[in-house]
């Protein structure tokens, strides 16, 4: 699982382009949206891409996905229980 | 007045305006199955017009093989049709075309795509992502000489927007007459770019309708003859607003700011009040955001007066570009036979929502308002009436036009100096244009001392080349599947222009113009006019255009010159007795 967390994290900083940031920034509990971390909409459907990319997970919408990416832990949790690769 | 004294239309429910006229009273939609565009999601429902490209250059009469944009021989169509309509020799009149796209020639280049990355680039290649190809093509395949051509590119409000910049030409008397709309074709890259905003429906569009779940893509080509007091009018330019949502790229805001201030803009030219308004043909897309935010801004405008309103796109499709010509000519016929088109496929009511109507006939129409919105909160609308009625000529003032301030970025070094406006988080999703372009705006306008400016007009030649490519590379290798938005979202022209007025603020006149080296002309051109007839009083001019490999490498292998990596020029104008 922790292994997970840090693999995703630095998926998600190469996806979405966070510059300065390293995976030790970003706390595992942290709101990735909102006033938290600071996402928004359209890095929702980036999020989307880089699940289907990389572990083979197909999300419909992003209202969907809205809980799944509440933080980068409860995104480790969906993807240990629903990937495909 | 602006009088329309002609018109022409092709699209999906119609290759020609008593096509168009019968499939909107027999509410019959065009929306249906793919049938010419080679994609893999041709599972998806769209708005084809029901022509072969080798069909249309029949009907076209051209008999050679060059491989014709899709979008050029749509246009081609509607301008010989609308020049026809309005029955009107050309010769010896200043005339101008002005076509709105967004796309342009992009079904040839995603044909071509691969050769023109290979070792061995035809020397003929064209380029053809600057979308003024297509406004070139089809003057020439229309047979129009000495011709001014414009193309103006703001995501889906292009060709509203043509129609209001020519009404402008001919109002400052730098025309006798514009052909002004747009035509855009369906094609694998805007469609995997709705597709990766998951804004696209599985099923036929619902605009308006509580269970909406998107748009469906279409496409088709419509322009209008504009001429100044003519005598036959087929209806009047009433009344027109360009503003900017300045709110986010792809989405609008709740309360419809920008939709509202563009309708507001356009009543209040026209003399009229809402009340006098008896149909309103919206936006209206079919994903969850416009519809509500279009009849917030709807609600605003007409409070309990809600005229009849409803979105033909359930008919035709979005056609994106072309929409805003599209839906002028169909409010056009609407007018000249007494009709409302139904809003198709509406049961279910949305909370906070407009009800759309399901069209009647054997009403009379004299005043209509038509609505069309792009990404970048690109937002405008027109009124059209029916009478010419004498309405207070519009004083011009003639102002001083001065340039207060300018700025330029021509290297990627410069761009660290960003972060004096934008921090890391922001420009996470900038690509290096988009970079310069907002350095350089800004530093512009504080150089001019002006936090926001009335209006923002930008040129790009050539466009957003660097994440178009790359968006056309994912295309191929990843096979239309797990596109990146990011790319599609900063592949329109107009991202530029709606990030300075989102950043600043700016919900005034907003307006892109890529036609090739020809664009900072006709923006500049477009400023001055703003400024001289004292509709803005400062205007922020920028020029903004890049390179990549592959156009560095097309250059050389063809001979010309390479462009620069990047160039970000900002001009801040004002009218004289601004400048304090």
């Amino acid at each position: 699982m922790e292994e997970l967390i840090y693999t995703l994290k630095k998926q998600i900083i190469e996806a979405l382009n966070l510059e300065e940031v390293t995976p030790e920034d970003m706390k595992d509990n942290i709101p990735l949206f909102g006033g938290g971390f600071g996402l928004d909409s359209i890095d929702v459907l980036e999020l989307i891409v880089l699940l289907e990319k990389n572990y083979g997970i197909e999300l419909q919408s992003p209202a969907e996905a809205k809980e799944i990416f509440t933080s980068v832990r409860t995104m480790a949790e969906y993807v240990m229980q629903n990937r495909k690769k | 007045m602006i009088a329309i004294t002609g018109y022409g239309i092709i699209c999906a429910i119609g290759n020609n305006a008593d096509e168009v006229l019968d499939s909107l009273r027999q509410s019959r939609s065009g929306i249906g199955s793919m049938r010419y565009l080679k994609t893999r999601h041709s599972d998806l429902p769209v708005g084809e017009v029901k022509l072969s490209n080798d069909e249309m250059k029949a009907l076209l009469g051209i008999q050679n093989d060059v491989p014709f944009s899709r979008t050029s021989l749509m246009g081609a169509i509607a301008i010989r049709q609308a020049i026809q309509s309005a029955d009107v020799v050309l010769k010896g009149k200043r005339v101008a075309l002005i076509s709105g796209t967004t796309v342009g020639c992009m079904d040839v280049t995603e044909q071509l795509y691969s050769e023109m990355k290979s070792d061995d680039v035809p020397l003929s290649l064209p380029q053809y992502n600057d979308c003024g190809r297509s406004t070139r093509e089809m003057a020439m395949i229309a047979g129009l000489e000495d011709v001014e051509l414009c193309t103006i590119s703001t995501a889906c409000s292009s060709a509203l927007n043509s129609i209001i910049v020519g009404a402008e030409m001919l109002k400052n008397d730098e025309a006798d007459l514009v052909i002004a709309g747009g035509s855009e074709a369906l094609s694998r890259f805007h469609l995997n770019g709705f597709n990766s905003l998951m804004i696209l429906d599985t099923e036929r569009c619902r605009p308006f309708d509580d269970t909406r779940a998107g748009l469906n893509l279409g496409e088709g080509a419509a322009f209008v003859v504009l001429q100044k007091d003519a005598p036959d009018a087929k209806a009047y330019l009433a009344g027109y607003g360009n503003r900017c949502d300045a709110f986010h790229q792809t989405a609008s805001s709740a309360d419809g700011e920008g939709a509202y201030l563009a309708m507001e803009d356009a009543l209040s030219m026209a003399h009229l009040s809402a009340a006098d308004i008896q149909y309103v043909n919206a936006h209206g897309t079919g994903t969850p955001n416009n519809d509500l935010s279009e009849s917030k801004a709807l609600l605003r405008v007409f409070g309990d007066k809600m005229p009849e309103v409803s979105s033909t796109k359930s008919f035709t499709g979005h056609t994106t570009s072309a929409s805003g010509s599209i839906e002028t000519v169909i409010c056009l016929l609407a007018m000249q036979h007494g009709f409302t088109p139904g809003n198709l496929g509406w049961k279910n009511q949305i909370e906070g929502g407009i009800t759309p109507t399901h069209g009647h006939n054997g009403v009379k129409l004299d005043h209509v308002l038509c609505n069309s919105f792009g990404f970048g909160g690109n937002d405008s609308s027109l009124v059209l009436s029916k009478c010419d009625e004498p309405s207070a000529s519009e004083h011009y003032p003639n102002m001083e036009v001065v340039e207060l301030a300018c700025d330029e970025v021509t290297t990627k070094e410069e761009l660290v100096a960003l972060k004096e406006f934008v921090s890391p988080m922001e420009s996470r999703r900038m690509s290096k244009l988009m970079k310069a372009a907002i350095l350089s705006a800004f530093r512009a306008l504080k150089k001019a001392g002006i936090e926001t400016p009335d209006a923002i007009i930008t040129a790009t030649s050539r466009g957003m080349l660097e994440f178009s490519q790359r968006f056309l590379d994912d295309i191929i290798n990843n096979g239309e599947e797990m596109l990146k938005p990011t790319l599609f979202m900063q592949s329109t022209h107009n991202t530029l222009g709606s990030e300075i007025a989102i950043r600043c603020k700016c919900h005034g006149y907003n307006i892109t113009y890529s036609c090739g080296d020809d664009s900072e002309k006709w923006a500049m051109r477009d400023a001055v006019r703003q400024l001289k007839t004292g509709k803005a009083r400062s205007v922020l001019v920028g020029c903004f255009d890049e390179s990549t490999f592959l156009t560095d490498s097309i250059c050389k292998k063809s001979g010309k010159p390479v462009y620069p990596e990047i160039f970000a020029l900002t001009r801040v104008l004002v009218s004289k007795n601004n400048n304090k």
